[in-house]
């Protein structure tokens, strides 16, 4: 009896500390993931920059040899001020000052890559009032976005993935699981290709230097909001039609960010993910009524699609839309 | 009924947001377009002073020059300074280190970033599955922050508090100590580090816990500063409790 007591204490204590387990799996495996990506990137792009480097060396050393009469300080302090105006995105090239960075259409394009928090950096604000009043934007702005992008992306998902999987279900027969996941694999492949490899292939078209895999980089970059700026498009010299090609670009990258919400909430409600997914959260506690709003990050829809499912589990699943506020007053009546 | 006013709702919701657009797009457009042409204005004039000077370099030469240059500083690579900066790499361990944070919390400062075809698709790769990975990680990190809070909550109930009053003044002390600790501190810390005023500090500072990340200031970027040598990890645990807090500060 001794012994079965002791194995069953042993097993809680393991079973009580499961979540603690998990969370120090989890963060172990994050730092070890940043130290692969350090490694991989490291060993990938170095050698590429050692050349780069050489060559810009041998570059400079020619044209000082070439033009005796400039001394290396003065062709210094010269760089200096041109890569300063270059890195705000100000072009010394007699060829490129036909482009402006701050007129409407870029200036357009430059609001919604800072609401989207994606924030390329090719253009940035140069004057004081500019900084702050990019500030102030964005305090208002990002989580205006965030409400806009949920009420958005609630609605479409109702259309685009309840009704039809409730539809399959009922009419083919099938479990609503398999439905479900055979749906969310569609829906992923036609996103796939609508949102990354057709524009892919358009960009490649429109940009003079952009090849395929660049122009999909670029799409990939630019929809996850990393937004790291070494490809933008749009800021060719002689780019044709440049204000409606910006219009249509802020367009593009608004739509995409929609879809991609749209999607990740779709793999989101399958069970099999929400079931590892909550291997890591902490148990909620019901003793404290916690309102909870939105989650911050556009990509993590945890506490919507949490409250999907407390609403699809206490009420039928035909429930006409979700509106963030009615959820949001059911979540505290139901935490009371 | 319902559903009619949800549907206003929503249209309301979504004029408001393109108006909110573009709203910042005039007001981005009035306040940098001078700023943009004085820019342009010196940047021609140095250039003219500068070939004024050395009559023996023809105008094409000198283009040629300055884009391989640019071309050069796009790559990341900064022509400026002795051959002794030039061992220092953009690709050593620490800082394809911090790049892989940068890509995997979604600031994406651009700074740095792949240039050969394999690190770009690595980059897609590895962004797909770390962006999922530090948004789970965030959450937890995050619910450690609000247990202090939670802690704070409970005190002030045992002291008779109402419940409304305890939730209204633990907001405000989460929000405040948080400014106060990932704003207005490290922005006095960077004044010391790299030489930036206040109000670049804290434009950093929000710029980057936004996740925005435009990658005009960047630590430890300056080839004429000294850093000491865990500078970088230091900002790393930083950004990480600030995107933390930030997370949470959506939640509460």
């Amino acid at each position: 009896m001794l012994q079965s007591l002791a194995g069953s204490s042993c097993v809680r204590l393991v079973e009580q500390h499961r979540s603690a387990w998990c969370f120090a799996l989890l963060v172990l495996g994050y730092l070890l993931y940043l130290v692969f990506g350090a490694v991989v990137f490291s060993s990938v792009e170095l050698p590429y920059e050692d050349l780069l480097r050489q060559e810009l060396g041998k570059l400079k050393q020619r044209f000082l040899e070439e033009h005796a009469c400039l001394s290396e300080q003065q062709l210094e302090q010269f760089l200096m001020r041109v890569l300063e105006a270059s890195n705000y995105g100000v072009s010394v090239l007699s060829n490129a000052s036909g482009n402006w960075n701050w007129d409407f259409t870029s200036s357009l394009f430059f609001a919604s890559t800072v609401l989207s928090t994606t924030g390329y950096g090719h253009t940035v604000p140069l004057s004081d009032g500019g900084k702050a009043f990019c500030i102030i934007f964005s305090v208002i702005g990002i989580p205006f976005t965030l409400l806009f992008l949920t009420a958005v992306v609630q609605r479409i998902i109702l259309y685009i993935t309840r009704r039809p999987v409730l539809y399959f279900h009922v009419r083919w027969g099938f479990s609503k699981q398999v439905v479900a996941i055979i749906h969310a694999m569609v829906l992923g492949f036609i996103t796939v290709s609508c949102f990354f490899l057709i524009p892919a292939a358009i960009f490649s078209v429109l940009e003079d230097d952009w090849n395929f895999l660049e122009s999909f980089y670029f799409c990939f970059i630019s929809l996850s909001t990393i937004g790291l700026g070494d490809y933008v498009p749009g800021e060719g010299y002689n780019q044709k039609f440049r204000e409606l090609y910006k219009i249509g670009i802020t367009c593009y990258l608004l739509m995409g960010l929609i879809a991609m919400l749209v999607v990740l909430e779709t793999f989101c409600e399958l069970r099999e993910l929400k079931k590892f997914r909550k291997l890591f959260y902490v148990k909620k506690d019901k003793e404290e009524d916690q309102v909870h709003i939105m989650e911050h990050d556009q990509l993590s829809f945890s506490s919507i699609s949490d409250q999907a499912a407390s609403m699809k589990d206490d009420q039928k699943a035909n429930e006409p839309f979700v509106n963030s506020q009615s959820s949001t007053s059911n979540d505290s009546s139901l935490n009371n | 009924k319902a559903m009619c006013s949800g549907r206003l709702q929503t249209a309301l919701l979504v004029a408001g947001y393109f108006v909110y657009l573009l709203v910042g797009a005039a007001v981005f457009q009035a306040l940098e377009r001078t700023a943009e042409k004085q820019e342009k204005m010196a940047a021609a004039q140095m250039k003219e002073a500068f070939l004024q000077n050395f009559t023996q370099l023809t105008v094409a030469e000198m283009e040629q020059f300055m884009k391989n240059l640019i071309k050069a500083i796009q790559n990341g690579v900064y022509p400026v300074g002795n051959e002794s900066q030039f061992e220092e790499s953009n690709w050593d361990f620490s800082n394809s280190f911090f790049f892989a944070g940068t890509v995997v919390s979604t600031i994406g400062y651009g700074t740095l970033h792949p240039k050969t075809a394999g690190g770009q698709i690595f980059c897609v790769f590895f962004a797909l599955f770390g962006i999922p990975l530090n948004i789970v990680f965030l959450h937890r990190v995050g619910k450690m922050l609000s247990l202090l809070c939670k802690k704070l909550g409970k005190f002030l109930y045992e002291k008779g508090m109402r419940k409304k009053k305890i939730k209204f003044l633990t907001l405000l002390f989460f929000l405040a100590t948080g400014i106060l600790v990932f704003l207005c501190l490290p922005s006095v810390f960077f004044q010391i580090t790299e030489g930036w005023s206040y109000s670049e500090g804290i434009y950093f500072a929000f710029i980057t816990l936004s996740t925005i990340g435009f990658g005009d200031y960047v630590v430890g970027k300056q080839s004429d500063r000294k850093y000491f040598s865990y500078y970088r990890v230091l900002v790393a645990i930083w950004i990480l409790f600030g995107l933390a807090w930030i997370a949470l500060l959506f939640n509460l």
